[in-house]
């Protein structure tokens, strides 16, 4: 199974997922940020398809009919897909499950809900998700969750399933993890791009396919005998969200001589540190390894300081020797904590570049230009 | 300095005892003798000060400030901030009920009212936040929490011992007094909620109530760790009856606000009646805020029984969606210069079925907690389903011809909502909405030319509407 399988297996998705409807098998959409368990919509014998799409300016013009500007793009985006109904993904969902995480992904929810034509499902994400209290409501909700997907689709979650498709997923996250570490490597086998695509490609692929491309992916990565540009200052990107089609900020990086080697965003990207544990109580570890064992977005109550132990770690890890700070304009609780880091990161003696998107095309002559300044000074200081 | 105390409805000896504490307050907010004429000056233009209550109502903001501020000064052992935390006060009379060393305060508001709506001094509060992380520009950050970054960044209030937030309404100011801990080493607290209810629930909303009381009683644990004493379910429902009486007192102003024709007095007050309901003081003291409420309603009791308002009686009526402006009392006097009967806002838009003031002799609650999260019905704090159905009620229950669609821009919460709601109350009422784009806490965004030129074609529609009715 090669990378052109996998494109085409994309291509050719909608289609296979609309005939896949026809035979009455459930679509149900999620909004990204790993808070919705996809292993129990997968139980139940419906698709899970996680709606990630951004990046593009149609989406979030269509939105200013209904929200202003103040929400940030990627929620605007959600907005301006599901009025659109241009993108097949979104046309076809028979469900949606919407995490309860940032103010604006749930607000692109409620505006979904208000319109009434699909069931929604809130899935409440406790802020507080390091209480035993919030523990215990994410799991009741998480177990509503199951009992709303078995209503949708007819079709008992069994233990069984669950067992198989925690399997499944986690063989998706640990071969994602694999590739991932890879990368640690002074000649990285597979850029930022590529491997972000390919976690893309996991919430809309069937994961069977998706795990026989990773496989494929891994092996050929590991035994490569060239990698990316060994001479290029490594990057860390940390941000709230990439969106699936949000490229521009790695075409950029590339370009001017730098390598992202390595990314810690909240939304827009498959958790794959961790695997899911499988037997006992699978609802409990799904609550457990979806809230608790993971690092926690900016939106969390008390997160800074953990992901900032968390970035850190990777900085080491991966031999980082600058962090790309990349946030959606509107983004409060990254914009407020881009100030922290950046203390933080100073004091490491890190340098970091703080850099906004509105998904517009009118700041790029800019962002090329603080880029190119940005790697220039790395690799001054690299050289000195 | 003492003219502005007399205004303010400060006795002789009042006057006495606390004019050295005044005079040291304002030199450390650098509030000068100019600032001390202009704020006379707005008090005039701006508040209905023949009112005795209105007068009372000062003063008593005026000396929350002050022992705010010298709080440490005062010998208060310990200090709690609480900074947009619903229901906190609660928790903060049943702690200075039991304990004179312990000094809490509502952050924010009162201090928000005096330095904003008296002396417009914000403006040195709102750069100091912006020089730290609440930077101007694209994020929108809201005012409200660059309020308290200011305060603190400008060592303008004591460092509190604990400061407590709440994510009940958004993630703004959780993120906030996350970084002051991370930056300023202060102790923070947050109770929460999740907002996760579908309007197929509406209007139940048991699960995120449980959901709250269970963050509430781990902040208790915090707070009791910090003054050192436990908090009962004693001491919370005898502060839930005490500041009962006040919010009762407040609703009061607020029903004949809204039912009166001619309207008796300016929706400027508004913010004033809210200040003095926020403030947790022990339960002996909660009889001054409620009296001088009282005092205002009876004597706008007096004025409505005669027939006399502030507006001609028949003028055309409008509600607005968010609270008013917390430091800048123009945009609340502006409909009024021009005849508008502004009847009420979104500070406390409960559904029908909805509690607005907590009896726990009618109520017979088993868990204060509980209790303390009566807000979550209120309309801000619900999903946009479930808000635009309560506001649309309450355009039909205040009668009103037409709608302020204000959102506040640093409210990742309320804007969204605005566009909808609009059309909602357009379509479904046939009154004209205006919708209108300000910052809630910031004064400097204030443009009278604009702003009358908007309310002026705006009066024009609700006229017409009114004719066709």
């Amino acid at each position: 199974m090669e990378r052109k399988d996998l494109d085409a297996h994309l291509k050719n998705r909608p289609a296979q997922l609309q005939e896949a409807k026809r035979k009455g098998v459930k679509i149900i959409g999620l909004f990204p940020g790993n808070y919705v368990p996809e292993e129990i919509i997968y139980a139940s014998g419906a698709v899970p398809i996680c709606l990630a799409h951004g990046g593009g300016s149609e989406a979030i013009d269509a939105s200013l009919a209904q929200v202003p500007t103040i929400m940030c793009p990627f929620s605007r985006a959600q907005v301006g897909e599901r009025l659109l109904r241009t993108n097949p993904y979104y046309s076809m969902v028979d469900m949606l499950v919407a995490p309860i995480t940032c103010q604006h992904l749930k607000k692109a929810a409620e505006i979904w809900e208000y319109h009434a034509d699909i069931d929604i499902f809130k899935l409440g994400v406790p802020h507080q998700y390091d209480t035993d209290f919030g523990l215990q409501y994410y799991g009741e909700r998480v177990k509503a969750l199951k009992d709303r997907v078995e209503a949708i689709t007819g079709n008992e979650v069994t233990i069984k399933r669950l067992n198989e498709a925690v399997g499944l997923y986690n063989r998706i996250r640990g071969l994602l993890r694999k590739i991932s570490l890879l990368r640690c490597n002074s000649h990285p086998p597979i850029s930022s791009l590529e491997f972000l695509t390919l976690n893309h490609a996991s919430f809309y692929a069937d994961p069977p396919f998706m795990v026989e491309v990773l496989e494929t992916v891994y092996k050929e990565a590991r035994t490569a005998q060239q990698g990316m540009n060994v001479n290029a200052p490594r990057l860390l990107l940390l941000g709230p969200n990439v969106a699936y089609g949000d490229y521009k900020i790695f075409e950029l990086v590339a370009s001017n001589g730098g390598e992202i080697v390595v990314e810690e965003l909240c939304e827009g990207i498959r958790y794959y540190w961790r695997d899911i544990k499988t037997g006992g109580d699978l609802i409990e570890s799904l609550a457990t390894g979806y809230l608790r064992d993971r690092v926690p977005c900016a939106f969390m109550r008390h997160s800074a300081r953990k992901r900032l132990d968390f970035a850190l770690t990777l900085v080491k890890e991966y031999t980082v020797s600058g962090v790309i700070w990349y946030e959606l304009l509107g983004c409060e609780t990254y914009d407020s904590e881009s100030y922290f880091f950046a203390q933080e990161m100073r004091e490491h003696k890190i340098p970091m570049l703080i850099l906004e998107s509105d998904y517009g095309t009118s700041d790029l002559g800019q962002l090329r230009i603080r880029i190119e300044a940005f790697i220039e000074q790395i690799k001054g200081a690299e050289e000195s | 300095m003492i003219e502005l105390l007399k205004l303010c409805g400060f006795e002789a000896e009042d006057i006495e005892s606390e004019l050295p504490r005044v005079e040291k307050t304002f030199t450390r907010l650098g509030i000068g003798e100019e600032d001390i004429n202009r704020g006379k000056q707005r008090l005039h233009k701006y508040y209905d000060m023949q009112l005795e209550g209105v007068r009372k109502a000062l003063g008593l903001c005026i000396r929350e400030l002050v022992n705010t501020v010298l709080a440490r000064e005062d010998g208060k052992r310990k200090i709690l901030y609480g900074f947009m935390s619903p229901g906190f006060s609660i928790l903060g009379t049943a702690v200075v009920s039991k304990s004179k060393h312990v000094f809490v305060a509502d952050i924010a508001t009162c201090l928000q009212f005096v330095l904003g709506c008296i002396f417009n001094k914000m403006t040195p509060i709102l750069e100091a936040a912006e020089h730290k992380w609440l930077k101007s520009g694209k994020a929108y950050h809201c005012g409200n929490v660059k309020t308290l970054v200011g305060l603190l960044a400008l060592d303008l209030i004591p460092r509190p011992d604990l400061l407590v937030t709440s994510g009940q309404l958004c993630d703004t100011a959780p993120k906030t007094i996350d970084l002051i801990q991370e930056i300023y080493d202060i102790k923070t607290g947050t109770y929460d909620v999740c907002q996760d209810r579908e309007f197929r629930e509406y209007p139940d909303a048991k699960r995120v109530m449980e959901f709250a009381a269970k963050s509430f009683r781990q902040l208790a644990l915090t707070i009791q760790e910090v003054v050192g004493f436990e908090i009962t379910q004693d001491m919370l429902f005898e502060s839930i009856n005490a500041r009962s009486k006040l919010g009762k007192a407040y609703r009061n102003l607020q029903d004949l606000q809204e039912t009166s024709d001619p309207m008796p007095i300016s929706a400027t007050h508004e913010m004033l009646w809210h200040c003095v309901d926020t403030l947790p003081h022990s339960k002996s003291d909660l009889k001054k805020p409620a009296a001088v409420l009282n005092t205002a309603y009876e004597e706008l009791k007096n004025r409505v029984k005669k027939g006399e308002g502030v507006v001609q009686k028949g003028a055309p009526r409008i509600m607005s969606l968010i609270p008013h402006h917390f430091t800048d009392p123009r945009w609340e006097h502006v409909p009024y210069e021009l005849g508008i009967a502004f009847v009420s806002s979104e500070t406390g838009f409960f559904p029908m079925h909805g509690k607005h003031t907590l009896d726990i002799q009618e109520e017979k609650p088993e868990d204060p907690y509980e209790l303390m999260s009566l807000g979550l019905q209120s309309s801000l704090a619900q999903d946009l389903s479930a808000r635009t159905a309560i506001i649309l009620e309450a355009c039909k229950r205040l009668k009103v011809n037409g709608v302020l669609a204000r959102y506040h821009v640093g409210c990742r919460i309320g804007v969204p909502d605005a566009l909808i709601i609009k059309d909602a109350i357009t379509r479904e009422l046939g009154i004209p909405v205006l919708l209108q784009e300000w910052e809630g806490f910031d004064p400097r965004i204030y443009n009278e030319e604009r702003y009358k030129r908007q309310l002026e074609s705006f009066k024009d529609a609700l006229n017409s509407s009114l004719q066709g009715n």
